[in-house]
C-alpha cells in the first residue's frame, strides 16, 4: 500500500569463500569507541569475511554536513565511495549516521548526472571517479544477508541463552525508509534475528526502534537525555540483562551518558550496552577483555 | 442480482479511554466487534459507538484523508483511522486479532481519544505561520504576483500538510520537551520563507533559531517515516538550518556552531576532532560545568578523544584539501550566480 | 471578551473570508468566529478541482460574460442573474487577492496562475493547485486570520439564534470542550456553516459534520430557507463511503460496467459513453440498480468502475491518487479489481436565503457559501464554481455585516435563554424506557431520502419519503444521549446534527413534491420536461409550528432569456 510495508530482509546463506568489503572508518570508532573495529577485527575470519580498511576515507559529515553545504557533502562522499569502488568492493560501515549519510549522497549522486560529472571533475585530480557501483551497507546487514543466520548459529562457540537482550535499532539505520530501505522503519527485525542466531533472548519493547538523542546531546542536553533514559527506563523495565545496538553513537549515549540521563530522571539502576560486534564476538568465544569490554562506562555481568 | 459474499471476522478494539470528570487515570476497554474486509478503523470506530458503547470519543470529519481529525496511534504508529484499513493493522497486532487504539501523544488528551490540538495553533503563531505580503493591503487583488514552477516546486509538497499532528505525537524532542517548536510547524515555516510574496524572512528565523527551535531536532526521521500525507519533513527541517545558516552565520546558535564545526573539521583533517566539538558549540563554560565530571570517568576507562594535536589527520589529507578548496570555488561561483 | 461586533459561524472557506474581510473593512471590530471543527478541518480542504475564474491566463479570449452565461445556462435558468454577474465579475479579483496572500497556485509557463478546462464551461478558467485546490485555499486563509488576529472560538457547536422580535442578538452555542452553554451577543451574526447534503449519510460524499446545522438554526429562529429540493449527485461515489472518485477515472477510459459485464452506458448515451454529463450518467446507473442489473453487498447494490484493462502502468502514474482511495476506503486495488460504485450525494444547491450582499430577511443576520442560497448556482452548480462562490460571497458578506454591524446596538441575551437550553440538552439524556438510538435513525433517514427524494423523484416516492421524515421526527423526541459526560460528548453532538438533518430533510422533501418538473438536479419521473411557465421561480420555507410552510420568490432575469439546456 505504502512504502511501510513489511519488507523481507533476504536472509540466503553466503557464497563459499572469503568475502572482502571495503571497510569506512569511522569518526567515532577511531576517536573513542574503539572497541567496535578491535573486536571485528578479531572475528572476522572466523565468518569468512574481510574488511579492508580505508584509511584515507573521510570524515562522511555526520547528518549535518549535506545542509551546511550540499556540494562539499556530495563530494565528500563521493570520494569515500569511489575509493571503494577502486577496490571492486563494497562499502561497509559499522555506524548508522555514516550510513545513512552515505547513502543520501549516493542516491543524490545517482539521481544528479550534472553533481556527478561536477564532482568527477574534482576526483579526476586523484584518479578517482565515482561510478555508482558499489553498494554502501551496515555491518549488521552484511551479517544478516551475506554472512547469513545459519552460518552464524553454526559458529556460535558460547551460545547467549543466558540472556535476555534489548536490541536497540537507533534511527540512521531504518529511517527514512526512501534512503534506507532495507528493514522495516517502525518495527525492524533484523537485529533479533541476529541476537537469536547467536541463542539470546531478545526482549520485545517500544523503544527498540526510537531515538538516542545523540544529534542533540551539544545542543540540548535535557531533551537528548530525556530521550535516552525513556529507552534505557524501559529495557530496565522489562529485566533485560543488556542493551545491544548497532551504532556507536547510540552506543556512546546509553553508555556514555548513562549516569547522567538515569539521574536525571531519579532512576537509580543501571544496564550494560553493548555493540553489535561486541555481542558477536562474546558468542565467538572472545572474552570481554580481548573485545574491549572493560572500555565501558557501564559495568557489566557478561 | 449477483452477490459478492466479503471475508468477515470477529476483531477486538482496544481503545485507551479517559473522562477526566470520572476517571483518575486512562484505561483500556476491548470492543469485539464483526468486520468486513476492506472497512477501514474509522468505520469500525463508528460501529462501535453506535452499536455498543455510545460513549466512545473520537474525532473524525471528512473520512476522506484530507482533513485531519482522526489522528490517532493504531497499534503503536500515529496515522489517520479512516485511511487506515483494519485488514492491514491485523499483521502488526503484538496480541493476534486486537487492534490497539490510543491517543495521539504529546498532547494533553482530552477525552479518549481526542487530544487538545491548541498547542500546535499557538505554535503557529508563535512562528509566524503565515505568509505577510511584501504587497500592501490597498493593492491587492488587482494583480497576481509572477511565481516560477520552480519556485512552486520548492513549497508545492510542504503545502501538503494537513495538521493532523501525526508528526507531533512521533516526534523524540516533543516528547522530552512540550515548548519544541514541532516537526508540523519547522514544516510551514520552510514552506513559508520559501515563498518570495513573504516579507518577514528574517523575523520568522529569528524566531526558529532561537532555544527550543530548529536546532533541537535530533533526526530521527520518525516525522517523515509517520507523515501520512508522505511529505519528506526532514527535508523541510534542513532547509531551514541551511537557510538559518545562510541568513545569519554560525554566530547565534549553539546548533550552528555544532553544524559549523564538521566543515572545518573535515577540511582540515579529514575527519572530526570530538573532544573539542563541545567547546566549539557550547564554549568553555558549559563544557567545564557539563562534560567535567564525566571527562574524568572517561580517562580512567581511556575513552577521552584525542586533543586535536593528536588527531592523525587521515592519509592523503593534502590531495583532499585541494579538492574540498577546489569545491569551495565552486561553491562561491553558485552563490554569485544566483545573485545575477 | 463578549459582546462580539462579528460573530461568524462555521471556519470553512466562506467563514474565514468573512473574518477577514470584515477586519479589513473595519480593524476596530471585534470579530469571532465559532466552529464546530479546528477551521483548517473544515469541508472546503475536501474540494480538489479549482475555482473558475475568467482570468484569461490559459485562454486569452475567455471574458467574464462568457462565465456568466456558463453559470446561468449550468443552473438551467434558475439562477439570479445579478447574483451570477456579481459571483463572475468578481472572481478575477478575489483569486488574485487569494494569490497576493500565499495561495500557491500551480503556474503557467509565463509564471501566471494556471487555468484548467472544467464540465460545462466554455473556455478552460478553473485556476488550481495540483489536485489540492480547497486545502491550500483553506490553509492560507486560516492563516491569514492567524495573521490579523481573529478571535477564534474552536469546537463550539451553534444551538440556536437569540432573536428579540425581527432582530438577532446573538448566538447560542455549547463549548464541546467542557459541555457549557455559552451566549455570543454579536451585533451582527454570519452564518457559513457549509452544505446539508450529509442528511444522504451513506450516500453523500460530504464530511459526517455537513448537517446544515447553521441553515436549521436560522430556519427554526425563522429566516426562510430557498431552494432546498435541488441536491447534485456524483456518478461515482465509493459503495461504502460515498466519497468521491473523480471523474478523471472515466477521463482516462474507465468502463462502467453491469452485473452482466454490459458497458451499459450504450444504452444511455451511445456516443460520448462514460463521459456523459454527470445527471445523465447518474441517472443511468441508478436505472440500471432498480432494473436488477447492479452488484448487490450488505452496503446495498453497486456497479462496477473498472480500470483494470488500462494496465498497471497506467492506473500508477495517471491515477495515483483514485488507486490510493480504492485501496484505503474499499480495500480493492483498481489494477486487479473494478472499483464498486454508485451515485452519492455530493452538493446542496438551497440554502438560507441571501441577497447579493448576503443579507438574510432578518436583521443582523447574514449568510454566505454553501449555507446561502443567493443563488448562483440555481438548479445544478458548474464544477468551480462551489469554491468561487464560498470566496466571493464570503467577502462581500463580511464586508456587508462590517459596514451594518455600527447600524444594530448590541443587546444582551438573558441567563434564562441559556438556562432554557441546558434543561433542553439534559431532557435528552434523562433515561426513560423506551429509547432510539440515534445512529440507527441517522441512516434510516440517509436510505428514505436516496430512495425517494434521491437521483428520480415522483410523487408517491416521495410522499412516502414525507411520511418516513415525519416516522423518524416522531421517533426522535425518544432518542437518549447515553454519555453523560461534559467533556467533548460527541454522542449527544452527533444526536443534535441529526435534529438539524431531519428538520432540513423535511424541507428537502417538501420542495421535491411541490416542484412538478424537471430541471436541473431535480428529477420527476411523473413530469419529465422543465416547466417554465410554472416552475421559473424559487421555492421558499419558513418554519412554523415546527413545520415548513413554502412560498416562492420569482428568478432575477437580466440579458438572458431562457432557453433550452442542451450540451
Amino acid at each position: 500500500m505504502s512504502n511501510r510495508t513489511r519488507r523481507i530482509v533476504n536472509t540466503n546463506l553466503g557464497e563459499p569463500g572469503m568475502k572482502r568489503y571495503a571497510y569506512y572508518l569511522s569518526c567515532i570508532n577511531e576517536a573513542m569507541t574503539k572497541e567496535v573495529d578491535r573486536s571485528i577485527d578479531l572475528w572476522q575470519k572466523d565468518l569468512d569475511i574481510e574488511f579492508v580498511k580505508m584509511h584515507e576515507s573521510v570524515c562522511c559529515g555526520g547528518s549535518n554536513l549535506d545542509y551546511v553545504s550540499p556540494k562539499h557533502f556530495a563530494l565528500v562522499n563521493a570520494r569515500n565511495i569511489a575509493m571503494a569502488e577502486k577496490l571492486g568492493l563494497d562499502l561497509v560501515t559499522s555506524c548508522n549516521t555514516c550510513l545513512l549519510t552515505i547513502r543520501s549522497a549516493k542516491q543524490k549522486l545517482d539521481a544528479s548526472p550534472e553533481l556527478r560529472d561536477e564532482v568527477n571533475g574534482i576526483l579526476k585530480k586523484e584518479g578517482l571517479e565515482y561510478k555508482g557501483t558499489s553498494e554502501v551497507r551496515h555491518l549488521l546487514w552484511v551479517l544478516v544477508e551475506d554472512v547469513g543466520l545459519d552460518t552464524l548459529r553454526q559458529k556460535v562457540k558460547v551460545p547467549l541463552s543466558n540472556y535476555k537482550i534489548a536490541p536497540f535499532y537507533g534511527c540512521h539505520i531504518l529511517r527514512p525508509s526512501t534512503v534506507l530501505g532495507k528493514d522495516n522503519p517502525l518495527e525492524p527485525t533484523t537485529l533479533d534475528l541476529v541476537i537469536d542466531a547467536l541463542g539470546g533472548k531478545t526482549i520485545e519493547y517500544e523503544h527498540k526502534n526510537k531515538c538516542c538523542g545523540f544529534h542533540t546531546l551539544l545542543v540540548a542536553e535535557e531533551e537528548s537525555l530525556n530521550v535516552a533514559a525513556e529507552a534505557l527506563k524501559e529495557a530496565i523495565d522489562r529485566n533485560a540483562d543488556f542493551i545491544v545496538t548497532p551504532c556507536p553513537l547510540c552506543h556512546t549515549v546509553l553508555d556514555g551518558y548513562q549516569s547522567k540521563a538515569l539521574k536525571q530522571a531519579n532512576i537509580n539502576k543501571s544496564i550494560p550496552v553493548f555493540h553489535l560486534s561486541e555481542m558477536v564476538g562474546l558468542a565467538l568465544g572472545y572474552t570481554p577483555r580481548q573485545l574491549g569490554i572493560k572500555r565501558h562506562i557501564v559495568g557489566g555481568k557478561a | 442480482m449477483a452477490d459478492q459474499k466479503e471475508e468477515m471476522r470477529d476483531i477486538t478494539f482496544r481503545v485507551l479511554r479517559f473522562n477526566p470528570q470520572v476517571d483518575s487515570k486512562p484505561y483500556y476497554d476491548d470492543y469485539t466487534i464483526p468486520v468486513e474486509k476492506g472497512i477501514t478503523v474509522l468505520r469500525a470506530l463508528n460501529y462501535i459507538k453506535e452499536h455498543v458503547d455510545p460513549t466512545v470519543s473520537f474525532r473524525a470529519f471528512c473520512q476522506a484523508g484530507i482533513c485531519g481529525s482522526c489522528g490517532m496511534r493504531i497499534n503503536g504508529i500515529s496515522k489517520l483511522a479512516c485511511t487506515t484499513q483494519v485488514w492491514d493493522e491485523l499483521e502488526k497486532c503484538k496480541t493476534p486479532n486486537v487492534i490497539k487504539v490510543e491517543p495521539l501523544r504529546n498532547m494533553p488528551q482530552i477525552k479518549d481519544l481526542i487530544v487538545d490540538m491548541d498547542p500546535m495553533v499557538d505554535k503557529m503563531k508563535k512562528y509566524s505561520n503565515w505568509i505577510e505580503s511584501t504587497m500592501p493591503e490597498s493593492k491587492m487583488g488587482e494583480k497576481e504576483f509572477l511565481i516560477a514552477e520552480e519556485e512552486f516546486q520548492e513549497y508545492d509538497k510542504a503545502t501538503d500538510c494537513i495538521l493532523c499532528a501525526s508528526c507531533m505525537s512521533e516526534c523524540s524532542i516533543l516528547r522530552a520537551n512540550k515548548e519544541y517548536v514541532a516537526p508540523a510547524i519547522l514544516l510551514k515555516s520552510y514552506r513559508m520563507n520559501a515563498d518570495s510574496r513573504d516579507g518577514i524572512h528574517e523575523k520568522r528565523m529569528e524566531a526558529l533559531v532561537q532555544d527550543h527551535g530548529v536546532w533541537d531536532c535530533t533526526h530521527c526521521y520518525r516525522c517523515q517515516e509517520t507523515c501520512v500525507k508522505n511529505i519528506p519533513i526532514m527535508d523541510a527541517i534542513h532547509g531551514v538550518r541551511e537557510e538559518a545558516l545562510e541568513m545569519r552565520g554560525a554566530k547565534d546558535t549553539s546548533g550552528a556552531r555544532h553544524a559549523e564545526a564538521f566543515m572545518d573539521d573535515i577540511q582540515k583533517k579529514g575527519k572530526l576532532v570530538e573532544a573539542t566539538l563541545p567547546v566549539r558549540t557550547n564554549g568553555l563554560g558549559w563544557t567545564l560545568t557539563n562534560l567535567l565530571p564525566m571527562a574524568f570517568k572517561m580517562v580512567l576507562k581511556r575513552r577521552t578523544p584525542p586533543p586535536p594535536p593528536l588527531v592523525k589527520p587521515s592519509k592523503g589529507i593534502k590531495k583532499f584539501r585541494e579538492e574540498f578548496q577546489e569545491m569551495s570555488e565552486h561553491v562561491k561561483q553558485d552563490q554569485k550566480d544566483r545573485k545575477h | 471578551m463578549k459582546p462580539f461586533d462579528i460573530v461568524v459561524v462555521g471556519g470553512g472557506g466562506a467563514g474565514l473570508y468573512a473574518a477577514m474581510e470584515a477586519m479589513k473593512t473595519n480593524p476596530s471590530l471585534k470579530v469571532a468566529v465559532l466552529s464546530k471543527v479546528y477551521p483548517n478541518r473544515s469541508h472546503t480542504s475536501a474540494a480538489q478541482g479549482g475555482a473558475n475564474a475568467a482570468l484569461g491566463n490559459t485562454a486569452k479570449d475567455d471574458t467574464v460574460e462568457m462565465h456568466i452565461f456558463d453559470t446561468i445556462k449550468g443552473s438551467d435558468y434558475l439562477a439570479d442573474q445579478d447574483a451570477a454577474e456579481v459571483l463572475c465579475s468578481e472572481a478575477p479579483k478575489i483569486i488574485r487577492e487569494l494569490d497576493n496572500i500565499g495561495t500557491p497556485w500551480s503556474r503557467l509557463d509565463d509564471k501566471t496562475i494556471a487555468q484548467r478546462p472544467f464540465g460545462g464551461a466554455g473556455r478552460p478558467r478553473c485556476c488550481y493547485c495540483a489536485d489540492k485546490t480547497g486545502h491550500t485555499i483553506l490553509q492560507t486563509l486560516y492563516e491569514q486570520c492567524l495573521r490579523k488576529g481573529v478571535k477564534f472560538f474552536n469546537e463550539y457547536l451553534v444551538l440556536s439564534l437569540s432573536v428579540d422580535g425581527s432582530r438577532s442578538k446573538g448566538l447560542i452555542a455549547m463549548n464541546m470542550k467542557n459541555g457549557k452553554i455559552e451566549a455570543f451577543p454579536a451585533r451582527a451574526v454570519i452564518f457559513a456553516t457549509g452544505g446539508y447534503a450529509k442528511m444522504y449519510w451513506n450516500r453523500s460524499s460530504n464530511a459526517a459534520g455537513n448537517s446544515g446545522d447553521g441553515q436549521a438554526v436560522a430556519y427554526r429562529a425563522g429566516i426562510p430557507l430557498k431552494d432546498m429540493e435541488f441536491v447534485q449527485f456524483h456518478p461515482t461515489g465509493l459503495r461504502k463511503s460515498g466519497l468521491l472518485v473523480t471523474e478523471g477515472a472515466r477521463g482516462e477510459g474507465g468502463y462502467l460496467v453491469n452485473n452482466k459485464g454490459e458497458r451499459f452506458m450504450n444504452r444511455y448515451a451511445p456516443e460520448k459513453m462514460e463521459l456523459g454529463p454527470r445527471d445523465l450518467v447518474s441517472r443511468s446507473i441508478e436505472t440500471e440498480i432498480l432494473e436488477g442489473r447492479g452488484f448487490d453487498s450488505p452496503a446495498g447494490p453497486y456497479m462496477h468502475l473498472d480500470l483494470t484493462h488500462l494496465g498497471s502502468e497506467l492506473i500508477k502514474s495517471r491515477l495515483p491518487q483514485i488507486r490510493e482511495m480504492s485501496m484505503y476506503f474499499e480495500g480493492v486495488d483498481p489494477i486487479e479489481e473494478p472499483i464498486p460504485i454508485r451515485p452519492t450525494a455530493h452538493y446542496s444547491m438551497g440554502g438560507i436565503d441571501t441577497d447579493i450582499f448576503g443579507r438574510t430577511p432578518m436583521d443582523g443576520v447574514y449568510a454566505a457559501g454553501e449555507a446561502a442560497c443567493v443563488s448562483v448556482h440555481g438548479a445544478n452548480r458548474l464544477g468551480g464554481n462551489s469554491l468561487l462562490e464560498i470566496l466571493v460571497f464570503g467577502r462581500i458578506a463580511g464586508h456587508t455585516a462590517a459596514e451594518e454591524a455600527g447600524r444594530h446596538e448590541a443587546r444582551e441575551i438573558s441567563r434564562q435563554e441559556i438556562e432554557e437550553k441546558e434543561q433542553e440538552l439534559r431532557g435528552l439524556m434523562k433515561p426513560s424506557g423506551h429509547y432510539e438510538r440515534y445512529g440507527e435513525l441517522r441512516e434510516e433517514l440517509g436510505d428514505t431520502l436516496a430512495q425517494n427524494v434521491g437521483i428520480f423523484r415522483e410523487a408517491s416516492k416521495i410522499s412516502k419519503g414525507i411520511e418516513d421524515i415525519a416516522a423518524l421526527k416522531e421517533r426522535f423526541r425518544h432518542v437518549r444521549v447515553f454519555d453523560s459526560s461534559d467533556v467533548f460528548n460527541t454522542n449527544l453532538i452527533q444526536v443534535l446534527e441529526l435534529q438539524n438533518m431531519l428538520d432540513l430533510a423535511e424541507t428537502v422533501a417538501a420542495g421535491a413534491y411541490v416542484r412538478e418538473e424537471s430541471r436541473g438536479s431535480h428529477t420527476r419521473t411523473d413530469f419529465p420536461v422543465r416547466d417554465d411557465e410554472k416552475w421559473h421561480k424559487h421555492t421558499t420555507y419558513t418554519y412554523e409550528n415546527g413545520k415548513p410552510v413554502l412560498g416562492e420568490k420569482p428568478v432575477t432575469m437580466g440579458r438572458y432569456e431562457l432557453q433550452e439546456r442542451t450540451y
